[in-house]
């Protein structure tokens, strides 16, 4: 019996997508069965992210109309073994599907894959309703900004209303630098307000910006420092016990050359 | 005594109290409180609207008549006021002018003692506490969640978010928390903001309360 995680955070732009992308493929990895479910309809982009744009040909509203069977619409990721995509529909919007739907077709998936991802659209309306119907856990994907924040605490409201029960939280695109000059949120004022458990801190890094057109997800490159961190959230969501990234030491030569000579 | 300084009168829309044009007020009191007494539990747990025609009374006599209404007639005072002087037939004159001056002393009076709600937990962004009592939250008050109470509002952490105490119009409400940190701050009809300087830390030890001293919030350390 697998699990269902949805991925969401309130605002747009905050790296839901890429943070969906780059678990999935970190959990097929770790030889994890994976299915990520794009609930963006209208406005999809997992398939793009993951580089699988040109095999769509059945989606998420073909499956919940029963045009095509479930196995049909899911695209497998030849990269990556265990690695499913159900894609969104473009040319519909949120209310082709209702949230006993999604419920449905998660409980069905659950029969037979480890995981199952879902990339819930931004907002809090009927997207955000479908995407978190049938899902068991959820991860809030922040960053630290007070707007991303304040949002993701509705977020987390809501999810508690909804009976989604002790949301992660993952914060990306931090800048420790910033954090370090005062300019930014740390990782502890994010967390003193919205009071839930820390999966993981994603650096700001611009080979995410890279990957993502190319659709190549970072977690696999082993010499990006983002995908390093994804690497550590998917082994956390696993259940292993693994140390937050040291941010502060790992920001490129000089610092590296400073800390050898204790400067 | 000369009788019948006041006469009630009952009408599809509520009371009417009619007060003899050379009654002296100490008299009218006496003798309304007197007929409300009389009239034993038949007020209790009403929701009526108060009127009075007759003798012109000045504001703290209106509310000396309230309070003495509220306390010993047992009933819900939704409004008082003067009757209106022309009278129009089939509208509702209980709108009257009376019924805002007199807000404030219809207010929630359970700040010493009454119905209190309690919440476990952070309350977050976008959810909205409201009570007809006091408020105790064990928890935060996150930005852009509100508490609405009419009577006290305890939060056994951090606010951060708008909080309204004596929503209803009671000044003596406080507002408790273990650190005020609030976008603002209403007791009654009094609000204030948080000052636009960034906020100074410190290390509070004890919890703060605000309240109202002569018409502005006070944010003061518990002693």
């Amino acid at each position: 019996m697998g699990e269902v995680l949805v991925v969401t955070s309130g605002k747009g732009g905050v790296g839901k997508t890429t943070t969906t992308a780059n678990i999935g493929t970190g959990l097929s990895l770790l030889g994890k069965k994976v299915v990520l479910i794009d609930t963006d309809i209208g406005l999809r982009n997992l398939d793009v992210v993951l580089g699988l744009e040109n095999r769509i040909v059945y989606d998420l509203v073909d499956v919940i109309e029963g045009a095509c069977r479930t196995k049909q619409a899911l695209i497998k990721d030849k990269r990556f073994d265990g690695l499913y995509l159900l894609p969104a529909a473009q040319t519909r919007d949120k209310s082709a599907v209702n949230p006993e739907q999604m419920l449905n077709l998660c409980e069905e998936l659950k029969e037979e894959y480890d995981y199952i991802l879902i990339d819930c659209p931004a907002g809090i309306e009927q997207g955000f309703k479908n995407a978190i119907a049938g899902a068991d856990k959820a991860i809030v994907v922040t960053t630290p900004e007070v707007s991303a924040v304040r949002d993701a605490d509705r977020i987390i409201g809501l999810l508690e209303a909804n009976e989604v029960r002790a949301p992660k939280l993952i914060v990306n695109r931090v800048r420790p630098d910033m954090v370090k000059r005062g300019d930014m949120m740390s990782i502890n004022d994010i967390i003193d307000i919205l009071a839930i458990d820390l999966v993981g801190v994603v650096p700001d890094d611009e080979n995410i910006i890279v990957s993502t057109n190319r659709g190549e997800p970072a977690v696999a490159d082993n010499k990006s420092l983002a995908g390093q961190a994804y690497r550590n959230i998917t082994k956390r969501i696993m259940g292993e016990d693994i140390p937050l990234l040291d941010l502060e030491s790992s920001q490129g030569f000089i610092s590296k050359v400073k800390r050898i000579f204790k400067l | 005594m000369e009788l019948n300084s006041v006469t009630l009168k009952g009408t599809p829309n509520g009371l009417v109290i009619i007060i003899r044009e050379d009654s002296n007020f100490a008299e009218v009191l006496s003798e309304l409180e007197e007929k409300i007494l009389s009239a034993g539990q038949f007020f209790r747990g009403a929701s009526m609207n108060v009127l009075y025609r007759g003798k012109f009374i000045n504001k703290n006599q209106e509310n000396q008549i309230l309070s003495m209404l509220i306390e010993k007639s047992g009933a819900q005072i939704k409004s008082f006021g003067r009757e209106p002087e022309k009278m129009d037939v089939g509208t509702d004159n209980m709108k009257t002018t009376g019924y805002k001056t007199h807000m404030n002393s219809l207010f929630f009076k359970g700040i010493e003692e009454g119905p209190c709600k309690f919440i476990r937990g952070t309350v977050r962004s976008g959810s909205l506490i409201k009570s007809d009592g006091n408020v105790v939250i064990i928890g935060d008050v996150n930005p852009g969640a509100e508490i609405k109470a009419l009577g006290n509002i305890i939060v056994m952490g951090v606010v951060r978010g708008i909080v309204h105490a004596g929503a209803d119009g009671n000044k003596a409400a406080v507002i408790v928390a273990m650190k005020l940190k609030p976008v603002q701050l209403r007791i009654a009809d009094i609000i204030t903001r948080a000052p636009d300087e960034p906020d100074i830390e410190y290390e509070e030890k004890s919890a703060e309360m605000a309240y109202v001293k002569d018409g502005y919030i006070i944010i003061d350390k518990i002693h």
